[in-house]
């Protein structure tokens, strides 16, 4: 009964969250207004159905499949630290999306996301190629961060000597929300069914969680569970960062915030890790548009800013 | 699910607040000036037309306000990074006070959707993410400004010109413009090597001949100095490098002080330097030689250059 009162909690709070950032922004409206922006030819209509719903919805399904993989990752190499950074999908996404940028100046920005998703899939299955199927975790996370630097210093040369291209390409790679609307949310509805998927496997993660051997013993098949489980944590993170650039430290933060919440049970962390992923998104981009308006700050700024000094704080505490 | 969410809300708004769709249709569109012959350009998405003459203009670059203020009509929003002081003197002096409408790499759309515009002028280059969006606010008018080279400028200034309904205007501006050029350039030496740059505290980059700043040089006589293999418009650039060019004058603008350039003046190889020998090194303001373009930034240019080679001060504060 206990676990139900957080739950109740945080959803109370990511539907305020919803309603406050369709209420807030450059130009504050009154929930009349809002209503009306759901009709065509009103006022509001543009501000509130062409942009702050998509983007708040947008906000929930990212912040959710970011934090979901986040949780996946964390449960399969069975390290608090771990996030799917350490999968280098992310920064091979970057990377793809920055080579396009550069390299292709004049070809269509509608090509992006299909460029940068491709770059994120790729990037894994580099790494599962450098570590094979039966690698232990270790090897995984450390082939991966060094992939992921390489990625990124990579990234850092291109952007050096093209300096033409840096403000877009750092636009992009510090992870916003701005500009997005309904089309790349039609872009993100296939990944969805990969969220069941994922919370099928809970209970088998929690074996995992007991132990290698344990698990095994326990009648569980670690190395395709292992393989399942991070195939869906990098399809999820490719999907959603090649809609809305790396957005940081989500997929680190937001498991971590629910299993002090909720308990390390999958099958109550990862519905609740996907909560905690969308209210904090949602706080980001809140936070990123109103802080300064009519100033947009990149969303991903907002969660560096939250995201670092509580990695800090774990890192510390995990000493 | 789109369209669930939007069913949902609407039938609880329609319980909330009866008589709701009356009041909605109340606001029709704008009473537009509507032309006899729909105006019709090329954009840099195509064929743009417009069939009236646009009043509230929204302009997301300082080119673009350039060109407006050139032939007097005052835009209602500016992408100005939320600094006023972005925007050139000059073109300040002639437009009415704007609404800023944030940043020019992410400017924000419901600021632009609040102003209610009938016309927004948009940068092809950061802002073709967002076409599709604009669009939806009022009909968008889609140019070359952060790539472009001088030439660029001005016909996009041209194609401006027609779209608000004043080409009679912006052709006898754009004249005037090349006069004003023309005799700033008889009052400069020929083909004396000149390099732009903007200094930061940890980097120069120099604006080649392929940048705007580069147009404006040749433009008026003086030639560009030669900055390497296959130049992109700016150029970041070493000590070691800039001796290699070696120009005859330099003309830098420093975004921040001290910046780089102040600390390559204590260096021994600086003083190799041509220009430095001969204290050919002049200091312009950063932000009308980098940031703004346009017909009215070039005459600008224009004036602070002939100022450099008649040894007038020129002010440099930003």
């Amino acid at each position: 009964m206990n676990r139900f009162i957080p739950f109740f909690i945080i959803s109370v709070l990511l539907i305020s969250l919803v309603v406050a950032n369709l209420l807030f922004g450059a130009v504050s409206l009154s929930l009349h207004d809002v209503f009306r922006g759901f009709q065509p030819g009103s006022d509001s209509y543009f501000t509130i159905h062409e942009y702050r719903l998509p983007r708040t919805l947008l906000a929930i399904l990212v912040g959710a499949m970011l934090a979901l993989a986040g949780a996946l990752v964390q449960g399969v190499i069975r390290n608090p630290l771990a996030s799917p950074d350490i999968l280098g999908v992310s920064h091979g996404a970057g990377l793809a999306a920055v080579v396009y940028m550069i390299y292709f100046p004049h070809s269509s920005i509608s090509w992006l996301p299909a460029v940068a998703l491709v770059g994120g899939l790729c990037a894994a299955l580099i790494l599962w190629w450098l570590c094979g199927h039966r690698s232990s975790t270790i090897k995984l996370a450390i082939t991966g961060v060094a992939l992921a630097t390489f990625y990124a210093s990579t990234v850092d040369f291109l952007m050096l000597i093209k300096p033409l291209e840096i403000n877009n390409a750092l636009l992009w790679l510090t992870g916003s929300l701005w500009g997005r609307s309904w089309p790349q949310i039609t872009m993100l509805l296939p990944w969805l069914v990969l969220i069941p998927c994922a919370l099928y496997l809970a209970k088998s993660l929690n074996l995992i969680h007991l132990g290698e051997d344990t698990a095994i013993s326990l009648g569980a098949k670690v190395n395709s569970l292992r393989l399942i489980a991070l195939a869906i944590a990098v399809a999820l993170t490719a999907a959603a960062v090649s809609i809305c650039g790396p957005i940081g430290f989500l997929g680190l933060v937001a498991p971590h915030l629910a299993r002090k919440l909720f308990g390390g049970r999958h099958q109550a962390l990862l519905p609740a890790t996907m909560l905690v992923g969308a209210v904090l998104l949602l706080m980001a981009d809140l936070v990123a548009r109103t802080i300064d308006p009519p100033i947009e700050l990149p969303a991903g700024i907002m969660t560096a800013v939250l995201g670092a000094p509580y990695f800090l704080w774990l890192l510390i505490r995990t000493k | 699910m789109k369209h669930f969410l939007i069913m949902v809300l609407t039938c609880a708004s329609a319980l909330l607040f009866p008589g709701l769709s009356q009041a909605a249709s109340d606001n029709g569109p704008h009473p537009k000036n509507t032309l006899d012959k729909p105006v019709t350009v090329q954009d840099s998405k195509g064929t743009f037309t417009i069939d009236y003459r646009p009043k509230r203009i929204v302009v997301l670059e300082f080119s673009f306000a350039d060109a407006l203020a050139s032939v007097g009509v005052s835009p209602i929003g500016i992408a100005d990074d939320k600094d006023p002081s972005r925007v050139l003197p000059a073109v300040r002096k002639i437009i009415k006070p704007w609404t800023s409408v944030g940043t020019r790499s992410q400017p924000s759309l419901e600021t632009i959707a609040a102003l209610k515009p009938d016309l927004i002028i948009a940068d092809i280059s950061r802002h073709a993410g967002v076409y599709a969006d604009l669009q939806k606010i009022a009909p968008t008018l889609i140019l070359p400004s952060r790539r472009e080279t001088y030439q660029d400028s001005l016909k996009a200034a041209a194609i401006i010109g027609k779209v608000i309904g004043k080409n009679k205007k912006m052709q006898a501006r754009l004249a005037k413009h090349q006069k004003i050029m023309a005799a700033y350039a008889k009052q400069l030496p020929k083909g004396v090597v000149v390099q732009f740059g903007v200094a930061r505290d940890d980097a120069l980059f120099l604006h080649t001949a392929d940048s705007y700043a580069g147009g404006v040089i040749r433009a008026l006589g003086l030639a560009n100095a030669h900055t390497g293999r296959n130049d992109s418009a700016y150029r970041q650039t070493s000590l070691e490098q800039m001796l290699s060019i070696n120009p005859d004058y330099l003309i830098i603008g420093n975004y921040t002080h001290p910046s780089i350039v102040d600390k390559w003046e204590k260096e021994p190889l600086w003083s190799v330097l041509k220009a430095a020998r001969e204290h050919h090194i002049f200091y312009v303001n950063p932000n009308v030689w980098s940031r703004c373009r346009g017909i009215m930034a070039a005459e600008r240019m224009g004036q602070d250059l002939v100022n450099v080679f008649h040894g007038n001060q020129i002010a440099a504060k930003p």
